[in-house]
């Protein structure tokens, strides 16, 4: 089976995952999240399973164009969101989070993404490419699991507030503490991979360090953005609905140094 | 004025710095930096002068930019300094001794009776709480048994790490900014210049570009040779991603070129009566070559890589890439020039020559060829080993942060009728959650014990 094949597989697998999360926010039978988490694993199998044959086929890493990179990306959410489930038991975000991942799915398999295997530019035959690239998305992806719980949580506030309880859900105390264990994991895998891989391969390749590009600002604004969250929330004790707005405001800055700055800004890093 | 000290010395001016340095960076992305002034007023109008008074098209070398910059830095210095004093003392000399009202006061506690006396209390906790690695300190006064145990105080330090490492890496962007230099240098083939400010030359031995089956370029690379004094002391080639160093100065591969005003040109004659005859020129630019039987030299006078026509109809190029190789040629007999023309490689059924006396022949762009040179970039950055050194204690820090919490328990043992009064609170800045957990583990399994 090629890729392509595994690849198809996994997007399905997901969207069946999605679709038991989504009967648990109905029915509230454990039984269908369990589905629904036994199906997002076997799924992030598969998946592994064609970036792994992406790679054979190719003979580069998984992650040189758009295509390539969505799907790793997806890859890294669904990594990260089964080890935060797991660990944290937060079943309800399944059904949101893994909208996020058929959307980034879905992307890369929209015809506007060319598929094909081309070879390497001179600028990425480097092994940073592998450090960089992986460690920044996978970062990202526990950022956008902090997005979805941070969107769980306003609304978990709003409804307790109007005196109701947020029935068998996670109350929102408990979706915000997750937030910030998700974006606690994910800030340091976002400095390392984003900025300091980023800061020595632009040193190996192009012979300095920083030279404010549009995708290097926007990086670092992201980076100040989850600053700002971590000394909010630490030092000055904010929490709630503040810390979900900045987590929310620092996923989408996050998405756009991704999608936005190749689309929109002209920028030097113009390979992904 | 007190007030006005304390804000400068708070996280809170980090934050509204935080706030103001990303609206600005922003802003700094959404307009296009570093463009000429009537590109700006095209663009904005009235607008584009302002912008470029207050320093927006120029944002991330401008003073007041830098300054923000600057301030956090400074902000950092300061807000770590006043608290690494205190945290260094509660890190490696703390207060062992603990008043059970202030361990009620924390988020995590407990308080629970068990039925033996103190000492016998004591050994119990002690036991559970070694058994979960905690690192234990303890003091007795007035009847009142104190225990102090920690893991990973280490991680407390995290954050301190992670400030310094910024600040070594704000020193290195500010040594670079000052002292950093860059060049841009081309080199054909044979070619030695000068390195700016070095008492040594490079010489470029070779440049090839390696092309992959589809067509697409593999890679370029450069022989380089050091000399110095008139020697040479250093051979190595140099390719994307992997360049030269020597005495501090980084040779990179950075771009590639054809020397488009000495090309060689390809033109193969034609004649349509004969559809045998074929005669093949290799011509220079500003050079005559003969066609020798039919008593004709034939000229190249111009030559563009990329042939385009701008607003006034002017043959001009696009690029300096090859995509549209086109040379403007000329026949002669004898002191007349009977025809003249473009020519074009990948389009020869739109050459055109003029006033052509010899209508049966016809001239086509087979190819062309112009000596290629190597762009090489060579920086030398005494900023560089700072942003290591940095990056280095930003990681350590961040891990020790996010992933090695310290834990913090504190319990105070008081006696009440030969049986114990125990109070216990936890303290742990980050992962709360898991903390917790363990503390109420530890309190339960602590009260099983006895």
């Amino acid at each position: 089976m090629s890729e392509a094949t595994f690849f198809l597989l996994t997007f399905i697998l997901y969207i069946l995952a999605a679709v038991c999360y989504f009967v648990f926010l109905f029915s509230k039978k454990e039984g269908s999240a369990k589905a629904g988490f036994t199906l997002a694993f076997l799924g992030l199998l598969l998946h592994t399973l064609a970036l792994i044959l992406r790679t054979v086929e190719s003979g580069h890493a998984p992650f040189t164009n758009m295509y390539e990179s969505l799907s790793f990306l997806a890859w890294s959410s669904v990594l990260a969101y089964l080890i935060i489930e797991w660990k944290y038991r937060v079943r309800r975000a399944g059904a949101y989070f893994l909208l996020i991942v058929i959307a980034f799915m879905a992307l890369a398999s929209s015809p506007l993404m060319p598929k094909e295997a081309a070879p390497l530019v001179p600028a990425l035959q480097s092994y940073w490419l592998w450090l960089h690239v992986s460690v920044t998305l996978i970062g990202e992806a526990f950022f956008a699991v902090a997005f979805i719980t941070s969107i769980m949580y306003l609304r978990a506030e709003a409804r307790e507030k109007r005196g109701r309880m947020s029935g068998t859900g996670p109350s929102a105390e408990k979706l915000d503490s997750i937030s910030y264990l998700a974006v606690a994991v994910g800030f340091p895998l976002f400095t390392l991979g984003g900025l300091v891989f980023g800061m020595a391969w632009a040193y190996k390749a192009w012979g300095s360090y920083w030279s404010w590009d549009p995708k290097e600002v926007w990086s670092l604004i992201t980076w100040f953005v989850f600053a700002l969250y971590l000394h909010t929330r630490i030092v000055m004790g904010w929490k709630g609905r503040r810390s979900a707005v900045i987590a929310i405001i620092g996923f989408l800055a996050a998405m756009f140094t991704y999608f936005g700055v190749n689309y929109l800004l002209s920028s030097l890093h113009s390979y992904v | 004025m007190k007030a006005l000290f304390h804000f400068f010395t708070s996280v809170r001016l980090a934050i509204v710095l935080l706030i103001i340095i990303i609206i600005a960076s922003v802003l700094g992305t959404l307009i296009p930096q570093g463009r000429s002034a009537e590109e700006y007023l095209v663009r904005y109008g009235q607008l584009g002068g302002i912008l470029e008074r207050l320093r927006f098209t120029r944002l991330y070398q401008s003073f007041w930019y830098i300054s923000l910059l600057a301030s956090l830095g400074l902000n950092i210095v300061v807000c770590t300094l006043t608290r690494l004093t205190p945290k260094i003392r509660r890190g490696f000399r703390p207060l062992v001794e603990a008043d059970p009202k202030n361990i009620q006061a924390l988020k995590i506690k407990e308080r629970f009776r068990l039925t033996v006396e103190p000492g016998a209390a004591k050994e119990a906790v002690k036991k559970e709480l070694a058994r979960r690695r905690y690192r234990i300190k303890e003091s007795t006064s007035e009847g009142r048994i104190s225990l102090l145990a920690r893991k990973r105080v280490f991680g407390w330090f995290g954050s301190d790490i992670v400030h310094m490492g910024l600040l070594v890496i704000l020193t290195g962007g500010v040594v670079s900014g000052l002292f950093g230099l860059k060049q841009s240098l081309s080199f054909v083939e044979n070619q030695t210049l000068p390195v700016l400010e070095a008492n040594f030359s490079i010489r470029l031995d070779r440049f090839i570009t390696e092309y992959y089956p589809n067509g697409s370029v593999r890679d370029w690379k450069s022989d380089l040779t050091v000399i110095e004094a008139g020697r040479p002391v250093r051979q190595k080639t140099i390719e994307v991603n992997h360049p030269l160093t020597h005495q501090g100065y980084v040779f990179y591969q950075s771009g590639y070129g054809w020397d488009w005003q000495n090309p060689t040109l390809q033109i193969w004659a034609k004649k349509s009566s004969d559809p045998s005859y074929l005669r093949k020129l290799s011509v220079k630019v500003g050079e005559k070559v003969a066609l020798e039987e039919e008593n004709l030299k034939v000229s190249a006078v111009r030559f563009l890589p990329d042939f385009v026509l701008d607003e006034k109809r002017q043959p001009g190029t696009r690029s300096l890439e090859p995509n549209n190789p086109a040379a403007f040629i000329e026949g002669w007999k004898g002191e007349e020039r009977i025809f003249s023309g473009w020519i074009f490689a990948r389009y020869p059924d739109f050459s055109r020559l003029h006033g052509a006396k010899e209508p049966d022949l016809s001239f086509e762009l087979k190819d062309t060829k112009a000596p290629q040179y190597s762009v090489i970039q060579i920086s030398k950055d005494p900023g560089v080993p700072f942003i290591w050194v940095g990056c280095s204690l930003l990681m350590a820090g961040l891990f020790l942060a996010f992933y090695w919490p310290t834990r913090e328990v504190r319990l105070v043992i008081e006696e009440s009728g030969g049986k114990s009064e125990v109070t216990a609170g936890g303290i742990s800045a980050k992962s709360q959650e898991a903390f917790r957990q363990e503390f109420s583990d530890l309190m339960s399994a602590a009260r099983k014990t006895t």
